[in-house]
């Protein structure tokens, strides 16, 4: 009987094997150079720090008002949201580039918070001296306010190259309307 | 009319791509409420609801197991309400799905005509139907993969071509556990989920559509609006808080709870014949016929208070057992009031969630079944200080709207008009986190978390010397772990012997665009950049059956042996 039949496929899925794998040598490999890395950007930090967060939504870091900032993260979800791209390769960096988007969004769109990030820029000399004592593992929610910086920063240094690269591949220019325009056409 | 044949595929079927079509197929959207269900499809400029053989957008959401040959709301026509209620129908499935045992709303479900049986450890229950003077059993996802092979019939005849791939709506609330077995269901049906929405999500969608028709302004710039929707069906009430502008909506909170119409009518029930759980609890046939002429009283009644102040009741069950009452608004919204106000606290806490002021929601939204309840649109008026409710939605229809939207963009569909230059940007309806700080529930993903998303905390050992941490990875609001759902686990194994608090242990959470969960577990003693041993990653749930149990289990087994703290660093 169907009934039957269906309670039998009911059945198999309880029997499903318990899943887990490592992870691939290639994420690894990935992540080792960014920590390596990172002593010799060093000195591009003091460039690319001030900037940082503001860089990610596009928007000036002083005078951005709350109205620009929403403005510009709607924007650039439009072109990073994964749901709006349709290459299925291009999928899981979208992602990646959407929760950085997040994370910078989160930030700047808090009062309390973009005050107290805009305070760490002008730590910024402070945080160079205890670089050398970076780790990987780090964690956002629980690091003191100094490695919550050097997290985000090595994310950040990523990102920015990652989008550097696809700027000159588009040959876009460095507006979030601009940007937009290649990915409408992927989506046609 | 041909009963459709029950064809279900196999767990590991992977369909090839049909080589006959020559454009994307477009994906349905379903909303199958715990009472009523709906199916609609983006038809080229708009959507359009579907309808079944006797011209209803509008179906019953039930399976009858009569005749031997089970038939849904779709296709069958049950002569008299009263055979609903004959205990060879069963219905509320979306209610029992993906629950154990120990689950209130299950005991609730006892007092349904159909069979619901419970031992109270942590399984699932067990469900019947009455079928040739014989309780046959089943499952709630074979109850809903049955209706959903009519529903996907009834969209084929009408479309005229193959469908698989669906979105369908779901209630806040549901874990991750449930939404695995309405996936499951669906595969049994042979159907394909693309995405599974929660419903006041939906419904966000199809209001972003709408202000992106009205305003015609430029993509990613225009006025924000704030909406608040208010979801109440028969099972459910659900409520989300978004900020819409340029077809963007961004999901700033969700809040949902598992009180919806039936809790209204099964407190109306016991108010009108007390007795009621003892008198009918031995399921004879006297008493299920008993039960059912209550239940389509008492259904009857407060539909009529809907739109007057004052009803009768008169109702013969037999047996000498009559009931003859008159029943006043005022008497259903106090026998409720416990319903009531927890609705009104579930908009209260999503505006909080959302940091929202009440002055500043443009448009108060209200769907579902239960928005047609006088006390339910005062509730949500009176905490949106008296403003005008949004008239541009159907309150049955809003929810499969949007999922039919969600399915054509997600289908890739291209509108020239850009009728779906829409994006909804989703967050996390429940927090996940694991088991720490002495069975503490310690989120590391919390609720309302935007999706994608990607989160990490630290943790460390309790024991001097302790080589194994169990991660058990849990779903909710409880403080305790206990109190959440139970979505899996891992053990890991070879860490550093050192003194307690020494190791730090990475435990990172990843969902992706897919909305699959996975969890991400390293070592790293202090001092040295490489994991001390292999990063294990596990693809969540992993939890198949007992959900309750097994919790249980791992607690009186382990103990707290191989418990972690989090990580308290300082600089």
């Amino acid at each position: 009987m169907d009934v039957l039949s269906l309670r039998s496929s009911s059945s198999l899925s309880m029997s499903k094997p318990f899943e887990s794998h490592g992870l691939p040598l290639s994420s690894k490999q990935h992540r080792r150079p960014s920590s390596v890395k990172f002593g010799s950007v060093s000195c591009r930090a003091t460039t690319l720090t001030q900037e940082n967060l503001y860089k990610i939504l596009s928007v000036s870091p002083g005078s951005a008002t709350m109205d620009e900032i929403k403005r510009a993260y709607r924007s650039m979800a439009l072109q990073y949201h994964p749901d709006v791209c349709h290459d299925p390769s291009m999928k899981e960096e979208s992602t990646r580039m959407f929760v950085q988007l997040n994370a910078a969004y989160e930030t700047l769109s808090n009062p309390r918070l973009r005050e107290q990030y805009d305070s760490e820029l002008g730590l910024r000399s402070e945080v160079m001296s205890v670089s050398s004592d970076h780790e990987r593992w780090r964690s956002v929610s629980v690091s003191s306010e100094h490695e919550r910086w050097e997290s985000r920063f090595q994310e950040q240094v990523i990102e920015l190259k990652t989008r550097s690269r696809r700027r000159m591949g588009q040959k876009g220019g460095s507006s979030g309307s601009r940007m937009r325009a290649p990915n409408m056409r992927d989506r046609n | 009319m041909v009963e459709p044949a029950y064809t279900v595929t196999s767990d590991s079927e992977t369909t090839g791509e049909e080589k006959s079509s020559t454009f994307p197929e477009i994906a349905i959207g379903i909303d199958i409420g715990t009472s009523q269900c709906s199916v609609a499809v983006w038809n080229g400029s708009q959507v359009e609801l579907l309808k079944n053989t006797r011209n209803q957008k509008i179906m019953k959401s039930y399976v009858t197991f009569k005749d031997n040959i089970p038939s849904g709301g779709v296709s069958s026509q049950l002569s008299h309400e009263d055979e609903m209620l004959s205990g060879a129908t069963i219905f509320n499935m979306k209610r029992l799905i993906g629950r154990v045992d120990t689950d209130p709303v299950v005991h609730a479900c006892k007092n349904l005509p159909f069979l619901v049986q419970t031992l109270d450890i942590g399984v699932r229950p067990f469900i019947a139907a009455l079928v040739n003077n014989m309780w046959r059993s089943t499952t709630p996802e074979e109850v809903l993969a049955i209706f959903l092979v009519e529903l996907r019939a009834m969209a084929e005849a009408q479309l005229k071509r193959r469908i698989r791939n669906v979105v369908l709506t779901v209630p806040v609330s549901f874990s991750r556990f449930q939404l695995t077995r309405i996936e499951r269901a669906c595969a049994m049906a042979g159907l394909h989920v693309l995405r599974l929405m929660p419903e006041p999500t939906a419904v966000a969608l199809l209001y972003g559509q709408q202000q992106q028709q009205t305003s015609h302004e430029n993509m990613g710039s225009g006025t924000e609006k704030i909406a608040l929707i208010f979801s109440m069906g028969a099972g459910y009430c659900d409520v989300a808080v978004t900020a819409t502008a340029g077809g963007v909506s961004q999901i700033k909170a969700l809040a949902g709870s598992t009180i919806g119409g039936e809790d209204l009518l099964q407190n109306m029930m016991h108010h009108l014949l007390p007795n009621s759980e003892n008198l009918f609890k031995n399921h004879g046939v006297k008493e299920i016929k008993q039960m059912g002429l209550l239940r389509v009283a008492t259904q009857d009644a407060i539909r009529q208070l809907s739109s007057q102040t004052i009803v009768q009741v008169d109702v013969d069950l037999g047996d000498g057992l009559k009931i003859c009452k008159a029943v006043n608004r005022e008497e259903f919204e106090e026998v409720n009031r416990k319903v009531f106000e927890k609705c009104e606290s579930l908009i209260i806490q999503c505006l909080q969630d959302a940091k929202v002021e009440v002055e500043e929601v443009n448009d108060v939204i209200i769907v579902g079944g239960c928005s047609y309840i006088p006390r339910v649109k005062n509730l949500v008026t009176n905490v949106c200080k008296g403003k005008e409710l949004y008239k541009g939605m159907n309150p049955l229809e809003a929810a499969v709207c949007g999922a039919a939207v969600e399915g054509a963009i997600a289908s890739g569909v291209n509108d020239p008009f850009g009728n779906l230059d829409l994006l909804t940007i989703q967050a996390t309806p429940l927090a996940i986190g694991i088991r720490a700080d002495g069975n503490k529930f310690v989120p590391v993903i919390p609720r309302d978390t935007t999706m994608p998303a990607r989160k990490e905390l630290v943790f460390t050992t309790t024991h001097d010397n302790q080589t194994e941490a169990l991660i058990l990875v849990y779903e909710g609001e409880g403080e305790k772990a206990e109190e959440n759902h139970l979505l899996g686990y891992f053990k890991i194994m070879g860490i550093p012997a050192a003194p307690k608090g020494v190791p730090e242990i990475n435990v990172c959470m990843d969902i992706d665009a897919a909305n699959v969960l996975r969890v991400l577990a390293g070592v790293v003693m202090p001092g040295s950049r490489q994991p001390a041993i292999p990063v294990m990653e596990v693809r969540m749930p992993t939890v198949d059956d007992g959900h309750g149990w097994c919790a249980e289990a791992l607690n009186r087994t382990y103990g707290a042996t191989l418990d972690l703290v989090t990580l308290q660093k300082k600089a």
